[in-house]
């Protein structure tokens, strides 16, 4: 028997074949930058439309220009859409909880490759010290960009930088984590490099000036003093050009579809974007939340159907003038066509058969339904649709190369006017009306815009909350909008009432979470 | 069965009157006590009566040279010459062959009087008759306890669900360890059902516990037919089986969506102008499956060998949907050196080729529009023409797809080759002690192919822009084992004892690639010339895809173990296994499992010499440890990943998308075994002579440290979730296996045996201190309308609970109502999940039983198994979704506008649509005749045989088959996407020796 136990072999350590162990990474300049990449993958999980649940997906449903209504047989999903819609959503959300773990795991990530990235000796893989230092400055503005969202949504969450460590950390107030991300944005933004097509879709300069720009327009609400001055001082950082840009001059795009079609990294305008690529395996793909049905590949032109999920609030559709050339460009309205022929697309549910014509209002047609509708009572056909975005048609050279743009020069401008604006009382400057009119008229035929340009006198804060979300519809902006101008819990929209429930401007820590971590503390007016 | 049984009865008690000698006599039983009822019967003629009462008889013979056989259920048949005496004393003596019974225990055997653990052995005379899709079916409904479900039909490239006392892991491996002539691990697919000798289950912790980590889920040992010494044998068996179909959903035909057009529900539109019952046509009616085995075996003095050879055409109920495998399996075995050193070695080869086509589009009948052709012109924009998306011929729906179309443009086949060879070497150092080793090798891979050809639908309408798609992927598994093992036994007066000793290496490996890509202009290469697709140069086209991967794990062990008895009455044995796995972490990469059990033989204790009614009574007693190491490896160590690519630009701004990492997991180095803690207390028995014998077993089970993927707090943590060791599932149950002979002697005999188990499944934890989870939602009811998770695993609740609405009736104009919690009735949208759902039904079935009648006369012989399973409920999706007019215009079930007509509303789930999920099948049904063979035949036996299977189905379910997924986490629901159709299985077959 003693031979028996000293035979044999006893090595159980495992061998990794299919992927990397982290002892034989971070070995040359390139993995360090891949290892840093990570995260602006996985971000666009939650801050794109990516069909995940996540920041993009809240952001919108909670607001008044989008809805996922149930059609019929289609789209009810556990009521998840019609909660966000009527501001009805619990702890208990499992969307809510994917959005927290999506946007965490990005911070992981991000803490994971600073953690891994500073543990590298840099002489030793031929790095200078100064380019060690900002890869990780690029790391540290990422990490503070989504301290900066989670703290949009969830308010009050843990301030952590290790992995690991403490094991269940203690939730840190907003205003702690405010103080937090400004720390490391003022940090480390001037060590970052200016924007150039080198730095398409990283954070650039730029991009840390247009996050300071947001950070400081969102200050009141975030921290609970006002920092308009500094919201301003940025954003002039980058229509100075201080930045940098993708075409050696920031300036406005005057084509409507140009920050977005599928060339859109040249657009002059844009700041940061996620530089999807079909040819690159880099899907671009809205088509879960906006696409139609197969049926509406033919109006398109396109090889991709979707879930026909995401429409447009009727009262959002009528805010456009019939003049409004965005109204136009950036929707898909009234009867469908096979791409360049006058032959009808045909519906797929209650209109099977029937050509397909999308209307402005979400109610039971097909049943002779009238009035306003509701959340439960849509159809195939309800609502306008989306069209902002371009994929290109399928012969088309770059078709499914466009990106998705997260910051781009004419939310700076509407940062600056709004800030000047607030500083000035809630009235208009002439500086304001001028940035918001430069944004605004190219829109409009040259004959239109004599009546359309604003004013000191029609430029309301309402007018520029208003013409704010005519400009940034689809992307993902707007909860955060309706919230800093008050609008979030008391403004009517299509079929939803307020509910003058201040509490709602921050989301509950999701159920699970607080049954992980113990010392997390539920946010004021949610269940535990 | 009314007829045989009175044919028999009549048998027995016909006296044929002879002249001559009149012999009168007493029988008894071995302990002196009158024995009613046996035969007597006067040797080589059809003379014979029975014992009365009083067990006396009188008989009439031939001559004083004439020989009476005495013959009775569980006695030893014996025959005494009349000689001068006109009347005789029979003592009968006990037939105690079930006791001498060789039973496999894993590392060594014992005799069925020594097992003090739960063991069942099955043996080849009492095995299904059949075909048989999975070796294992061989013997379902023969193992109390052990549950075996083909969920999907009698598909030929389906899979048999196998579970032993129920639920162990929520993460883990749910399968018993199946052991093949000593290869842990062992392939099904390597075993013909001629090939198999005997099966041994080892049911309970003690039993399984010398497999330590591959244990919690019982071991089910197959031993294999080996040549016999001396006896050189030709054996041909052969079968042809057809399949036919007993049930299929039943939704609208073309002649009922015309009326029901005509009664303004469907819109006139829908009228395509065709009559196409789908379902029929997916339907292979001339299937036929044939099978041909030939073995040659046979042995000198000192070795013997056994060759098996077999081909199988088996095709599937549907078309495009059948296999085809040869192979063979041969073993030879050796002694030498007096006897002290054996030598035995055995090769198995299955070859198979799969066409995975077909079999998988009975769900086109819930979107086919039944007015649709299956052939039709392109048109999409003719005014009253037929809108057709399809070209090259075939009609396309918009929603749904054409079966047929896929067929005629669509290859999707796999060959697989899997391997064994094991060789063991022995011999015996002194008397007594034996040292051997072990080793086998196991091979199985395969290659699949693929084809879209440039007219396949999804070619033509998607982004491969109206080109061909190949594919082709491969796989290489391989495991080694090596296991030294040395055994010495001795035997001191009343005193034997055996101890066992042994090490145990194994390592697993998996190798997969797989290359796709678009492109083809052609089809005349189809898969055969990769460089041919476009796509690897063409940007316009999706990209190719090409991946690899790798990954393996070792498993080590030392074990031992001793056997001990006195009196050859009273039996102990203890084992431990100290075992390690390289899945587990750093912290806990070995543990030991130790396991003890005891019997003791009453029936052999001299206070009970007078009950000789009683043959044998045995009390086992016995407490194991095992665990599970099926999970998933480099769960406890930090992997890095791709996470997708990244564009990294260069000076002129051109850039290079770079795949980039980061972390996969948290690591868990705490990472270890789940480990069951099983207590089995038994009783075997045999009574009036072992007319009626059998086994009662009771156990209790607690596995402890299940794994399952935990939120952690995030932050800190990296990922949501961590693979760790947590909660406890306890299970209990009862297991009664009883034969009963009820006639057994003469040309009629007739045995039943019954089989029952009851079983309750607890989840009895979920938390500990650190980590948490209240509840295991599963079984997603999916889309239209995505209802969500049909169960509700609670902490401390049973498994396979439904939680859903309870619903209250319909309003006015048919919309749900369901009850809410606060007791209002409430419509669908005012219902809160959180608040208003409830328990509302379980799907796991409680009582299991099967029931086997043999019978045989002369040489007919006759089976006839009942099998059912009792108190669980089954959610009837099929109902729930296509049972509802709104799921129009894709196709509905009759009863949507027959019995649900009333529903003006989306589906919803709710307990309307559970029903009591009950059965019982006429799951066997064969008749075989032996013929009567002259000593001068070429043939030294001839059996004919027939067969039918899953004959009738008695339930209250309304849907086609209450036997629906029942293992695992979430059972009890009917899967509405396989509508693969349920079947009868009827089979002729012939089986000689030469």
């Amino acid at each position: 028997m003693g031979l028996l136990l000293t035979i044999g072999c006893t090595d159980l350590e495992e061998t990794t074949y299919s992927e990397l162990s982290e002892s034989n990474f971070y070995k040359t300049e390139l993995e360090l930058i891949q290892a840093t990449l990570r995260p602006f993958t996985h971000m666009q999980a939650w801050l794109s439309w990516s069909g995940e649940s996540g920041y993009y997906y809240h952001n919108e449903l909670s607001a008044d220009q989008t809805a996922w209504p149930q059609k019929g047989r289609h789209g009810y999903d556990s009521g998840d859409h019609i909660r966000q819609h009527y501001h009805t959503w619990t702890s208990q959300e499992s969307r809510l909880n994917s959005a927290w773990e999506l946007m965490w795991t990005g911070v992981g990530f991000v803490n994971n490759s600073i953690e891994s990235i500073q543990a590298v000796d840099a002489a030793s893989i031929g790095v200078t010290q100064e380019r060690l230092e900002s890869i990780i400055a690029e790391s540290k503005v990422l990490r503070a960009y989504h301290y900066m969202k989670i703290m949009d949504m969830w308010g009050n969450v843990p301030i952590i930088t290790t992995v690991g460590e403490p094991a269940e950390p203690a939730t840190n107030s907003r205003e702690e984590v405010f103080a937090f991300v400004e720390k490391e944005l003022l940090e480390n933004v001037e060590k970052l490099q200016p924007l150039s097509p080198q730095l398409l879709g990283r954070v650039s300069r730029a991009v840390g000036y247009a996050i300071l720009s947001e950070f400081y327009l969102n200050a009141e609400v975030w921290s609970g003093t006002p920092r308009w001055e500094e919201s301003i001082k940025y954003s002039d950082k980058i229509i100075d050009g201080e930045g940098g840009s993708l075409t050696g001059n920031i300036a406005l795009d005057q084509d409507p579809l140009g920050p977005f079609d599928n060339t859109n990294e040249e657009s002059p305008e844009n700041i940061f974007q996620f530089p999807y690529s079909r040819i690159n395996d880099f899907g671009y793909n809205w088509s879960g939340l906006y696409m139609g049905f197969t049926n509406m590949q033919e109006a398109l032109d396109v090889t991709y159907s979707g879930n026909n999920a995401f429409v447009v609030v009727p009262t959002a559709f009528n805010a456009y003038k019939e003049n409004d050339i965005r109204k136009k460009e950036w929707f898909l309205f009234g009867p469908q066509y096979i791409f360049g022929t006058d032959t009808p697309i045909l519906g797929t549910e209650e209109y099977r058969g029937k050509p397909f014509v999308y209307v402005n209002n979400i109610r039971r047609n097909s049943e002779g339904q009238t009035g306003v509708g509701s959340m439960t009572e849509g159809e195939e056909n309800s609502g306008a649709r989306f069209n902002k975005y371009r994929s290109g048609r399928q012969d088309d050279d770059n078709y499914l190369e466009g990106d998705f743009v997260i910051y781009r020069l004419t939310e700076i401008y509407f940062n600056k006017a709004e800030a000047l604006m607030r500083l000035n009382n809630g009235n208009a400057t002439p500086e304001a009306v001028n940035l918001i009119n430069e944004s605004k008229m190219r829109y409009f035929t040259e004959e239109d815009w004599t009546n359309e340009a604003y004013t000191t006198s029609t430029l309301t804060m309402n007018e520029l909350l208003a013409e704010r979300g005519r400009e940034f519809i689809f992307e993902g902006k707007r909860r955060t909008d309706l919230i800093r101008f008050g609008a979030f819990t008391t403004n009517s929209w299509w079929d939803h009432q307020p509910s003058g429930n201040p509490d709602l401007t921050i989301y509950p820590i999701p159920f699970r979470q607080l049954q992980a971590n113990p010392n997390l503390v539920q946010n004021p007016g949610y269940d535990e | 069965m009314i007829f045989f049984f009175a044919l028999g009865m009549i048998t027995t008690q016909i006296i044929l009157a002879q002249e001559s000698k009149t012999v009168t006599g007493t029988v008894t039983d071995p302990g002196g006590m009158p024995l009613p009822g046996v035969t007597v019967k006067e040797k080589g003629t059809s003379n014979g009566v029975a014992t009365d009462f009083d067990g006396n008889f009188s008989i009439d013979v031939v001559s004083n040279t004439s020989i009476l056989e005495f013959s009775y259920v569980g006695m030893t048949t014996t025959e005494q010459v009349v000689g001068s005496q006109n009347s005789l004393v029979v003592k009968m003596q006990s037939d105690e062959q079930a006791l001498d019974e060789v039973v496999l225990i894993g590392y060594g055997s014992q005799q069925r009087k020594a097992v003090s653990t739960a063991v069942t052995k099955v043996d080849t005379e009492d095995f299904n008759q059949g075909v048989v899709q999975s070796p294992l079916e061989l013997i379902q409904g023969k193992v109390a306890g052990l549950q075996i479900t083909r969920a999907g039909g009698n598909n030929p490239n389906g899979s048999t669900a196998i579970q032993l006392r129920g639920v162990t892991s929520l993460k883990g491996s749910m399968n018993p360890l199946i052991v093949i002539d000593g290869i842990p691990g062992g392939n099904l697919d390597l075993l013909q059902q001629n090939d198999i000798e005997s099966f041994d289950v080892l049911k309970d912790g003690a039993a399984a516990a010398i497999y330590g980590t591959r244990g919690t889920n019982g071991v089910i040992l197959i031993t294999t037919k080996k040549g016999k010494n001396g006896v050189s044998t030709f054996n041909y068996s052969t079968f042809v089986s057809r399949d036919y179909v007993n049930s299929k959903p039943d939704f609208l035909s073309a002649a009922k969506t015309r009326a029901l057009i005509a009664e303004g529900i469907i819109s006139e539109d829908q009228d395509l102008g065709a009559s196409t019952d789908i379902f029929d046509l997916l339907v292979n009616k001339t299937n036929l499956t044939q099978y041909h085995n030939f073995v040659a075996s046979g042995g000198a003095k000192t070795s013997n060998y056994r060759a098996s050879l077999y081909y199988k055409d088996s095709e599937g109920i549907a078309v495009e949907n059948g296999r085809q495998e040869f192979g063979v399996r041969a073993s030879f075995n050796q002694t030498g050196l007096d006897d002290k050193l054996t030598f035995s070695s055995s090769v198995a080869v299955n070859i198979n080729d799969a066409n995975l086509l077909g079999g998988g589009q009975f769900g086109a009948v819930n979107s086919w529009n039944p007015t649709a052709p299956i052939y039709a012109p392109f048109n999409n924009s003719v005014e009253g023409m037929l809108t057709n998306n399809g070209r090259y011929g075939f009609y396309q729906p918009e929603n749904g797809f054409n079966p047929f179309s896929e067929y005629a443009n669509r290859i999707n086949q796999r060959k697989q080759l899997t391997f064994s060879g094991d060789v063991k070497l022995g011999y015996e150092f002194i008397p007594g002690l034996i040292g051997s080793v072990f080793g086998s090798y196991q091979r199985n891979s395969w290659d699949d192919r693929r084809y879209r050809s440039t007219q396949d639908y999804q070619q033509y309408t998607g982004e491969f822009n109206g080109t061909g798609f190949a594919y082709k992927a491969s796989r290489l598994n391989f495991t080694q084992t090596v296991e030294p093992t040395l055994t010495f036994s001795k035997d001191f007066g009343d005193n034997s004892f055996e101890l066992l000793g042994g090490y145990s290496y194994q390592y697993s490996t998996q190798e997969d690639y797989r290359m796709e890509t678009g492109g083809f202009t052609t089809d005349g290469f189809l898969d055969w010339n990769f460089g041919a697709g476009n796509a690897l140069t063409d940007d316009s086209l999706p990209n190719p895809v090409l991946t690899s991967f790798k990954e393996d794990n070792t498993l080590i062990a030392y074990f031992t173990r001793l056997s001990y008895s006195y009196k050859d009455r009273y039996f102990i044995q203890a084992s431990v296994r100290h075992e390690g796995s390289s899945r587990f972490g750093a912290n806990n990469k070995w543990a030991s499992f130790p396991a003890i059990s005891g019997a003791w033989v009453i029936s052999d204790e001299n206070f009970m010499q007078d009950a000789s009614w009683l043959n044998n009574l045995k009390l086992r007693a016995g407490y194991g440890l095992t665990g599970n190491q099926g999970i998933p490896n480099y769960q406890s160590i930090v992997t890095l990943g791709g996470g997708g690519k990244y564009p990294i630009y260069d000076d002129a701004g051109t850039p290079t998308y770079y795949q980039t990492y980061g972390p996969v997991k948290n690591p868990n180095p705490d990472l270890r075994w789940e480990t069951k803690k099983e207590l089995n207390i038994g009783v075997d028995f045999g009574i009036l002579y072992n007319k009626l014998s059998g086994s009662i077993d009771l156990y209790s089970r607690r596995t402890e440290d299940l794994l399952y993927d935990y939120t952690v707090p995030q932050p800190p943590f990296v990922r949501p979730t961590i693979f760790t060791n947590v909660g406890d599932i306890t299970n209990k149950g009862i297991e009664v296996a009883l034969n009963y002979r009820v006639v057994d002697q003469g040309d009629f005999k007739w045995s039943v045996d019954l089989v029952g188990s009851y079983q309750e499944n607890e989840l009895t934890s979920l938390s500990n201190e650190r980590f948490s989870v209240a509840e295991l939602p599963g079984g997603n009811l999916g889309n239209p309308g995505n209802l969500g998770n049909a169960i509700l695993n609670t902490e401390g609740g049973p498994i396979g609970n439904f939680y859903g609405k309870r619903f209250a009736g319909f309003t006015v104009d048919g919309k749900w109502l369901f009850h809410k919690a606060d007791g209002t009735i409430a419509r669908a949208d005012d219902m809160s999940p959180r608040e208003d759902n409830a328990i509302i039904g379980n799907g796991l079935p409680k009582y299991f039983a099967s029931f086997t009648n043999t019978f045989r006369y002369k040489n007919f012989d006759l089976t006839v198994l009942l099998r059912g399973k009792f108190k669980y409920d089954i959610l009837n999706t099929v109902d729930m979704f296509y049972g509802n007019k709104k799921l129009l215009p894709g196709n509905i079930l009759n009863s949507a506008v027959g019995k649900y007509n009333m529903i003006d509303e989306s589906p919803q789930y709710s307990d309307y649509y559970l029903e009591n999920g009950d059965f019982v099948k006429l799951d066997n049904l064969t008749l075989g005749y032996n013929f009567s063979l002259p000593d001068n035949s070429l043939f030294s036996a001839l059996r004919i045989f027939g067969s039918a299977r899953n004959l009738a189905t008695f339930t209250g379910y309304t849907g086609r088959d209450p036997e629906v997924e029942d293992t695992g986490l979430n059972p009890g629901i009917d899967d509405r996407n396989n509508f693969y159709p349920r079947t009868i299985t009827v089979t002729a077959g012939v089986n000689v020796n030469f």
